[in-house]
């Protein structure tokens, strides 16, 4: 009933957006296997060190407590993606999507081993002799090992990837380490070795949605029907107009290139990922007939009915306004993030303690997290109740850099001022800068008269 | 002519599209899953409240916990596909009314 998966062989064209794309590819593989490798201040620069639970972020060191950020940093994210989609269509997917990146990355090496795309078809109905498998095998061979180089580097986000490195030339490498370095080389084999433009068509939820954030003056990639029309050969001499056809010669050039294997021709549609690819190839055809370019080319809906483009407009507008308010927030609440965390846990086992001298006592666990890198002393108070008194601590408590203090405090009132229960405020103040301060409630338990 | 070796191929069958969608997308729901529970929850405290002997490492608590997380979205997403898939046909019914 339905056919198999046919095989695409994407043709290869030079032009301007074709080397675009790959100043594009090279960039964003070249960050992704080199950012590991940056230091800063002789540590990972970008280490998510999941074992300790922190996130080292260049100079900022990031804890699970920030979480917040990273979710605002997301939600930014995808803000950005719909801004940029109703601007200029899907910019993402032919330039800066991983899936797009690193299958071009492939298709270099299957070009280098296999040849052009006329060499590949051959090859592969072909039957198998020695040249065949040494290709294939030669193919593979680079595939598997960019994979697992692929793999190697994804780890180094989360291992210190120096350690990494030396213990992977010892042979030496954890359990879980081997096992997720494997799994993220081998999923980048299959996506972009074999799965390709079916991942774009079948398994995204942007390609599908996208389409929402369209309008008609969006930035696409259209074949101009008005000028290609009829389309059909000719020689070069011909003078077409005069023989009633229009600039499309019907080389199929456009098909041979794209790499989801559709016709730009038929018009937008969601398989079309924007690479610009059908762009170069109908921009050389126009070239050799000596007609102009851009029969495929960048344009909007509004352009190709010759009405005027507008750039600003209240979908623009709103994306933009709230991506502002969101960055703002983001960049003050950065700015205004206290480097130091109190947490107060009253203690379960018993409500109060009834002392000599008409005196209750509460226990409490404090835990103070020192967010900045280097040690810091804090003075405690406590405040709520008339002549409370904090003891177990004898002046100013000392934590780490990035440390955790776990602080057993007793909390004394007299009987008279407690009954019930009170709410009180615990504080604690960095001693070298009086502005890292930080307050958390907690309750204060009393016997009821 | 190149666009008849295109034309109605490249089509994945249903149900291998349905499966891979099913492990795609709560591959993801499970990875922001699994990144905001343990923003909360420190794996090797949990595994202290369920059983004070059990030792377990960072690596594998968040392993299992995001492989916990995989199984149930996945779980959750081919029941929605499947029911969407068999429903009945607004159509036939109103032709058998």
């Amino acid at each position: 009933m339905y056919e198999s998966a046919k095989k695409i062989y994407p043709r290869e064209i030079g032009g301007r957006f074709d080397k675009l794309s790959k100043l594009a590819t090279i960039a964003l593989l070249g960050l992704f296997y080199f950012l590991p490798w940056l230091l800063w201040d002789e540590r990972q620069a970008i280490l998510f060190d999941l074992p300790a639970r922190k996130f080292y972020l260049l100079g900022l060191t990031l804890w699970p407590q920030d979480f917040p950020y990273l979710a605002l940093l997301l939600i930014i994210a995808a803000l950005s993606l719909f801004f940029f989609t109703a601007l200029a269509g899907r910019l993402w997917c032919g330039f800066a999507c991983p899936q797009t990146v690193w299958t071009e990355a492939f298709i270099w090496m299957e070009q280098l081993t296999e040849g052009t795309r006329s060499q590949r078809m051959k090859l592969d109905k072909a039957p198998w002799s020695l040249a065949k498998f040494r290709k294939k095998a030669s193919k593979q061979f680079l595939w598997i090992t960019f994979s697992m180089w692929t793999g190697f580097t994804f780890i180094g986000y989360f291992t210190p990837v120096r350690e990494l490195g030396a213990d992977i030339l010892a042979l030496n490498i954890g359990g879980w380490t081997l096992f997720w370095g494997l799994f993220y080389g081998f999923a980048t084999y299959g996506n972009a070795g074999y799965m390709r433009e079916q991942v774009c068509k079948y398994m995204c939820p942007y390609a599908r949605f996208q389409s929402a954030m369209f309008d008609k003056d969006t930035l696409i990639i259209s074949y101009d029907e008005k000028r290609g029309e009829p389309r059909g050969g000719r020689k070069r001499s011909v003078d077409h107009k005069a023989a009633g056809l229009g600039d499309c010669i019907d080389c199929q050039l456009c098909v041979q290139v794209c790499p989801t294997g559709i016709d730009i021709r038929e018009g937008l549609q969601y398989e079309c990922i924007a690479c610009a690819a059908c762009i170069d190839a109908c921009d050389s055809i126009m070239d050799k007939m000596n007609y102009p370019r851009g029969l495929v080319r960048y344009t909007t809906e509004h352009s190709l009915q010759s009405k005027t483009t507008h750039v600003v407009r209240p979908r623009m507008l709103v994306y933009a306004t709230l991506l502002l308010i969101l960055v703002g927030g983001l960049v003050t609440a950065m700015a205004s993030r206290t480097p130091v965390i109190l947490d107060v846990i009253r203690d379960r086992n018993s409500l109060y303690r009834e002392l000599p001298d008409d005196l209750v006592e509460n226990i409490y666990t404090l835990k103070i997290i020192n967010q900045s890198n280097d040690a810091r002393s804090f003075t405690l108070s406590v405040s709520g109740l008339e002549g409370l008194l904090l003891d177990g601590i004898d002046g100013e408590v000392h934590v780490d850099g990035g440390g955790v203090l776990s602080l057993p405090v007793r909390i004394r009132a007299r009987r008279d001022d407690a009954s019930g229960v009170n709410e009180i405020l615990f504080g604690i103040e960095a001693t070298d800068d009086a502005s890292v301060v930080m307050e958390e409630d907690s309750r204060f338990i009393g016997p009821t008269p | 002519m190149i666009n008849e070796e295109y034309r109605g191929a490249q089509q994945w069958s249903r149900n291998k599209q349905a499966a891979f969608t099913v492990i795609w997308i709560s591959f993801l729901s499970a990875a922001i899953a699994t990144m905001v529970f343990f923003a909360i929850f420190d794996p090797i405290e949990l595994g202290a409240i369920f059983d004070a002997e059990l030792e377990i490492t960072h690596d594998a608590g968040y392993a299992a916990g995001f492989f916990f997380f995989w199984v149930l979205c996945a779980i959750c997403s081919s029941v929605t596909a499947f029911l969407v898939r068999t429903a009945p046909k607004r159509d036939a019914k109103h032709r058998q009314q």
